[in-house]
């Protein structure tokens, strides 16, 4: 099992898809921060402009990884990789569970990073202007906990997507679409149908504030609790990587 | 010993598509057995199963005594190449062997050296997108090598090579069979397959036709008498009605069924003139094709 970490591993690094990815998270939070804390009244940075940005930011870079889970596990069929994956390892459940852990480290991780690098960036982007800006933006250290542990679920949850459903394309439209639009609106509509959802079941585990301690939210006083939400999140990845493993054992590669 | 055992193996896709029907067959260690059949014969379902990579409807197949996944080390002991296009356009050619070698734990050494193998060490570093055909042919090669095993199969190696690559491919499958490897190689190029197979496997359809050594296959065979002569249409009907299968080559005709004496005699009864009689033993696509006809016409 080892050498087959090692081998996805060598993967991810061999390929310019992480690195792209990776990109694109550090645009999607690092840009506008830059932006933001270079330019901005020094009152306004003073106050709370940067925690709505920062929770903007933690929302975006899961959705980045959910798309890097399904590519990981796609592009094996895409390029027909997944033949010599097997031929190398014909015990394919060692395969998809391998890539399984080891997505969820590299979401987690990248997730670490994206947390320590804003944190970094706002610290020097004040000490630069001499304003003293809350570098957290109103989150604890156990709210950036679950949100690393969250990215890692949500990238587990691309990969067992992509190995469930295997066509690229559809499959990450399928799922943006399905994470930002659809469960809001179910959410919407069907409050005590949506707060079971997947992503906001997610959302709900890595969300600052919870109900009963301030949260707003159309559909506020449907939510799971947090320890309720954790469990359904794991459920959801526990569900469907068993059935990625068990459709992935049964597939014919041809 | 058999180093590949199937037993009535079957595939089916679907309720429609019957890819193989009921294969059973041995290979020999020591032995390039040429498996031949047109395109959509069932020849690449047939490699895939004994691979584990399609599961079959019915029947087994066994490799070095187990089934594929049940192999120790398996890319130590068998390797195989089944699609020239499976590696990923964006990794370099070193680092598409170097993610296998790594997953079967073979010392990135090995990497170097089956690339040199197949004269791609000076192309190593570039993307595989940038690859023309035969070299991501060799690149397949050379993954099929990676763990130095004992049995090759290859399917369609030959696609994309141009005639220095067909026979660079021949001289390399001849040296494996020399190393004591067990080779099983598709074609539907049957001229590729005699020149470098000792056994063959005939499929068609899904069936299993024929299976054995090229030159007692090919002995047992009829023989084809080909004629030469002014008047070929006349004695093409003349043949035709005698119950004769004929296969018209401009002025000379190909003819199975009777012998040279009586196409001689039929000739002289219908007043037609030779300029040529002569009896050859059948090539390899003589037999394909009278197996296959035969299969067809029943």
């Amino acid at each position: 099992m080892i050498a087959l970490a090692r081998a996805e591993l060598l993967k991810l690094r061999s390929t310019r898809t992480a690195l792209g990815l990776f990109i694109v998270i550090l645009v999607v939070t690092l840009l506008p921060l830059i932006l933001i804390v270079s330019l901005l009244p020094p009152d306004w940075l003073e106050t709370d402009g940067v925690t709505g940005f920062l929770n903007t930011a933690s929302a975006l870079v899961p959705l980045v990884l959910l798309v890097f889970g399904v590519l990981g596990m796609t592009n094996e069929y895409r390029h027909g990789t997944i033949t010599y994956a097997y031929l190398v390892t014909p015990r394919r459940w060692q395969v998809m569970v391998m890539k399984l852990i080891i997505y969820a480290l590299v979401g987690m991780a990248t997730m670490l990073l994206a947390v320590v690098l804003v944190y970094v960036v706002i610290r020097i982007g004040g000490a630069i202007r001499g304003i003293d800006i809350d570098a957290t933006g109103g989150s604890t250290w156990g709210d950036y906990a679950r949100q690393i542990v969250v990215a890692g679920l949500i990238t587990t949850f691309g990969v067992a997507l992509g190995a469930l459903f295997r066509a690229q394309v559809i499959t990450v439209a399928a799922a943006l679409i399905w994470a930002l639009f659809i469960e809001n609106i179910i959410g919407l509509i069907k409050p005590a149908v949506g707060a079971w959802l997947p992503f906001i079941v997610f959302n709900q585990v890595s969300a600052g504030q919870m109900p009963g301690d301030g949260a707003d939210g159309a559909f506020t006083s449907e939510m799971l609790t947090r320890p309720q939400a954790f469990l359904v999140s794991i459920a959801y990845i526990a569900i469907v990587s068993v059935a990625a493993v068990f459709i992935s054992l049964r597939r014919d590669v041809t | 010993m058999p180093v590949i055992e199937a037993e009535h193996l079957t595939k089916r896709f679907g309720k429609k598509v019957l890819a193989v029907d009921d294969a059973s067959f041995t290979i020999e260690a020591g032995t390039i057995t040429g498996v031949l059949g047109p395109n959509g014969a069932g020849k690449t379902t047939t490699l895939r199963m004994i691979l584990d990579l399609v599961r079959p409807t019915a029947g087994s197949v066994k490799i070095l005594g187990s089934r594929y996944r049940e192999l120790r080390a398996p890319a130590g002991r068998v390797g195989a190449l089944l699609d020239a296009s499976g590696f990923h356009p964006g990794r370099s050619g070193r680092n598409a062997l170097r993610v296998l070698a790594t997953g079967a734990r073979i010392p990135n050494e090995r990497v170097e050296t089956v690339l040199e193998l197949v004269e791609l060490g000076g192309a190593a570093r570039r993307a595989v997108k940038g690859y023309s055909t035969g070299m991501k042919q060799r690149l397949a090669l050379a993954a099929a090598l990676l763990g130095d095993p004992e049995v090759l199969i290859l399917d369609e190696p030959a696609n994309g090579l141009d005639p220095e690559g067909m026979l660079w491919l021949r001289t390399f499958l001849r040296a494996q069979a020399e190393a004591g490897r067990t080779v099983l190689v598709s074609s539907h190029v049957l001229a590729e397959v005699e020149q470098t197979a000792d056994d063959i496997l005939i499929i068609s359809k899904g069936k299993l036709l024929a299976q054995g050594p090229i030159n007692k296959l090919t002995a047992s065979a009829q023989p084809v008498i080909r004629v030469r002569s002014p008047h070929p249409d006349k004695l093409e009907a003349a043949l035709r009605a005698s119950g004769a299968a004929v296969t018209r080559l401009g002025d000379a005709l190909a003819i199975r069924g009777p012998s040279a004496a009586q196409v001689g005699d039929l000739a002289h009864a219908h007043g037609v003139a030779l300029h040529e009689l002569l009896t050859e033993q059948p090539s390899l696509e003589d037999l394909f094709l009278q197996i296959a006809g035969t299969r067809r016409e029943s």
